[in-house]
């Protein structure tokens, strides 16, 4: 029986899975999980590009430079005193400016700007008549503050909006789009039990959701450490929590998946019109910081956040309504939370097993 | 196990609108036609019989089992639906062949028996190409080999012979003849009464949504008793044949049949009929034949449910 069954799984797993990789209308899936990834490709070429440019200045520079010999220069310093420190500049640019004084006496104002580099954060430099007026130090992106961005990606974007709805058009279509096409029969005249094809959609709906999530999530890690040279990384990596981190990432993609899938197959079974279940989700899940502690732990994004590796800090000006989203007063153990996220989904499958025993092919009413 | 199909007391409502109400059947093997016009209630019936639809009150056995058992039932029965839909980008062939899978069969016995079906529905040449190019005919060719793949033991056929042509026509209705010598169960619904007739061992007669009549047709004919029986006598001299028939008050109306080759005689009790025409035809006419003219399909439809439809 066992091994009937495990070919029945395996045949229907088959037929779902291609049709939800190379279905027309899961276009948008491929978009919304990719969209980040773009992000950080973006980024990551950003970061690179000022780097080579740094570089280049640097190389320019009439003498080595340190970070400290960059940092020692403050307001009202004289050019020559500047060059002393940093040598000529190997980036200049100069112009003058028509001023009025009090007395209302017009006088050219002599403003130059200068930049230096040690290679990896630049200095500019503006002077007025000679007098350093205003200086600008950007320093090297680091790693720390890019992880901190990609978690608040993670977080905002990817957890609650584009793996949301990405489950929302793979497992809803899973019986409402067969519905919908009208070749829900096709199974139906099978000799497979109904819980059993529910299973199996539910597994091929899981395995492409994962694969297309959990690939965008480590090619986003990827595009992250991208243009970070291999020191960086490997202190990262290896003995900072960057491996890690990037496995929490993407187990709790896995989790988001089984979760939020568990939810739209059975919204698929109850619902027409799935704009109305994915708007009530989506509503309950955003609330859930705002619910009591007991209603809090009925939805999948509790305990997702208590798995998210890094606390994104809330800014001192953040509205308290975005703070208490990020904020995480109670969060779970680890085990407890995954444990949690499986349980609320075989809870979920088991009653949808139910509704789906008791459906009908009726077309017309689609 | 059981043999027989049957059905206690089923009824089926979409909210409001009924379906099929109170429907007692025992179907034997063999060949059932179930007839009746649109919205009848034939569909209704054979998707109660799958399990596609649940009964909102009533039992259904399938050969002793239920129909919320799919796992058991569909290694019995094979359903050709009227349903016009299919799984999107697959080949004849591959649509069989996934069905199959769909019952735990490895590849090897999955690729034997749709290719069985394949022959068996004539559609080789066409195998491999997909079903959405197929001609309507085509398509209904397939469903009928995927009803009949797993050589099931009772067969639900929904209008089984729409779209096909003469010659496909004649082959399934071999076929069908073929699976009921077998001893298996071929239910199907027709709104072409003659083939109904040609071909069914039984009938049933469904009208808005309740069975109005079932069995032989022979059988449902005489249960019909306030409709006059027509016989058509085809004998040497007419005129001699229809005055003694006048004479004797046995007929209530005589005509001459269309071909004008015979008589076409209504009379109001068939059985006294036929032992009376021994006597009065003793003296010198010589009968060709004598044969029941309304007891097929069409008449028996026309009197139990009306006009509506029995000119198919």
């Amino acid at each position: 029986m066992t091994r009937t069954w495990l070919a029945q799984i395996l045949a229907v797993i088959r037929l779902e899975v291609k049709k939800t990789f190379f279905a027309k209308r899961g276009l948008w899936i491929y978009l919304l999980a990719f969209m980040p990834l773009a992000l950080f490709v973006a980024h990551a070429i950003a970061i690179e590009y000022h780097h080579e440019a740094r570089e280049r200045l640097a190389s320019r520079n009439q003498k080595p430079l340190s970070y400290q010999d960059l940092t020692s220069i403050s307001k009202g310093m004289s050019r020559k005193e500047v060059i002393e420190r940093l040598g000529k500049p190997p980036s200049s640019h100069s112009w003058d400016e028509s001023e009025q004084d009090e007395s209302g006496h017009s006088h050219v104002v002599a403003n130059e700007l200068y930049r230096y580099s040690d290679g990896a954060s630049d200095l500019a430099i503006q002077f007025e008549d000679g007098t350093v007026t205003g200086t600008s130090l950007r320093e090297s992106e680091g790693l720390g503050e890019d992880a901190v961005v990609f978690a608040g990606v993670f977080q905002f974007f990817y957890l609650r909006l584009a793996i949301f709805f990405g489950c929302l058009g793979i497992f809803m279509n899973l019986f409402r789009g067969e519905l919908v096409d009208k070749s829900l029969h096709f199974y139906f005249l099978a000799p497979i039990r109904r819980d059993l094809l529910m299973v199996a959609k539910y597994f091929a709906g899981l395995l492409a959701a994962t694969v297309i999530f959990v690939t965008s999530e480590a090619l986003q890690f990827i595009a992250l450490c991208w243009s970070f040279d291999s020191t960086v990384l490997n202190s990262y990596l290896y003995h900072g929590h960057g491996l890690a981190h990037l496995a929490a990432y993407l187990g709790i993609t896995a989790l988001a998946c089984i979760g939020y899938g568990s939810l739209f197959l059975a919204a698929g079974l109850w619902f027409r019109n799935p704009i109305l279940p994915a708007a009530v989700i989506l509503i309950w899940e955003a609330l859930n910081p705002f619910l009591p502690s007991v209603l809090q732990k009925i939805s999948v994004i509790y305990y997702l956040k208590s798995l998210c590796p890094v606390e994104i800090p809330a800014s001192p000006g953040t509205p308290a309504i975005f703070a208490m989203l990020i904020s995480n007063p109670e969060p779970i153990a680890a085990p407890v939370a995954i444990l949690g996220v499986i349980l609320v989904s075989v809870a979920i499958l088991v009653l949808s097993s139910r509704r789906v025993r008791r459906m009908e092919i009726n077309y017309t009413t689609e | 196990m059981s043999r027989q199909i049957t059905l206690d007391n089923v009824s089926k409502f979409y909210g409001e609108v009924l379906g099929v109400n109170r429907v007692n059947l025992s179907i034997p093997p063999g060949i059932t036609s179930l007839v009746g016009p649109n919205g009848a209630g034939k569909t209704t019936l054979m998707n109660l019989m799958t399990g596609l639809i649940q009964p909102s009150r009533g039992t259904i056995r399938i050969l002793g089992h239920s129909t919320d058992e799919p796992e058991k039932l569909f290694k019995l029965v094979g359903y050709s639906t009227q349903f016009d839909s299919f799984p999107k980008g697959l080949t004849g062939y591959q649509f069989l062949y996934l069905y199959l899978k769909l019952f735990g069969y490895d590849s090897r016995h999955a690729d034997e028996l749709a290719w069985r079906a394949i022959e068996r529905a004539n559609l080789t040449e066409a195998a491999d190409r997909k079903v959405a190019a197929y001609s309507k005919g085509m398509r209904q060719r397939i469903r009928l080999a995927q009803s009949l793949a797993h050589n099931p033991r009772v067969l639900i056929l929904d209008e089984p012979l729409n779209g096909l042509d003469p010659l496909a026509r004649a082959e399934m209705i071999a076929m069908f003849r073929s699976l009921a010598a077998e001893g298996c169960h071929v239910i199907l619904s027709s709104h072409i009464l003659h083939e109904v007739d040609i071909i069914s061992d039984q009938v049933i007669l469904l009208s808005n949504g309740y069975v109005v009549a079932e069995g032989q047709i022979q059988d449902v004919r005489n249960e019909i008793r306030d409709e006059p029986a027509q016989i058509l006598i085809r004998c040497d001299n007419q005129r001699q044949l229809a005055s003694k028939l006048i004479e004797s008050g046995l007929a209530i109306e005589v005509r001459m049949h269309q071909d004008g080759r015979g008589l076409l005689i209504k009379t109001a009790d068939a059985d006294h009929f036929y032992l009376a025409l021994n006597r009065l035809v003793q003296g010198g006419l010589d009968v060709e034949s004598v044969i029941p003219a309304d007891d097929d399909v069409n008449s028996v439809y026309e009197y139990l449910i009306g006009t509506e439809g029995a000119a198919v």
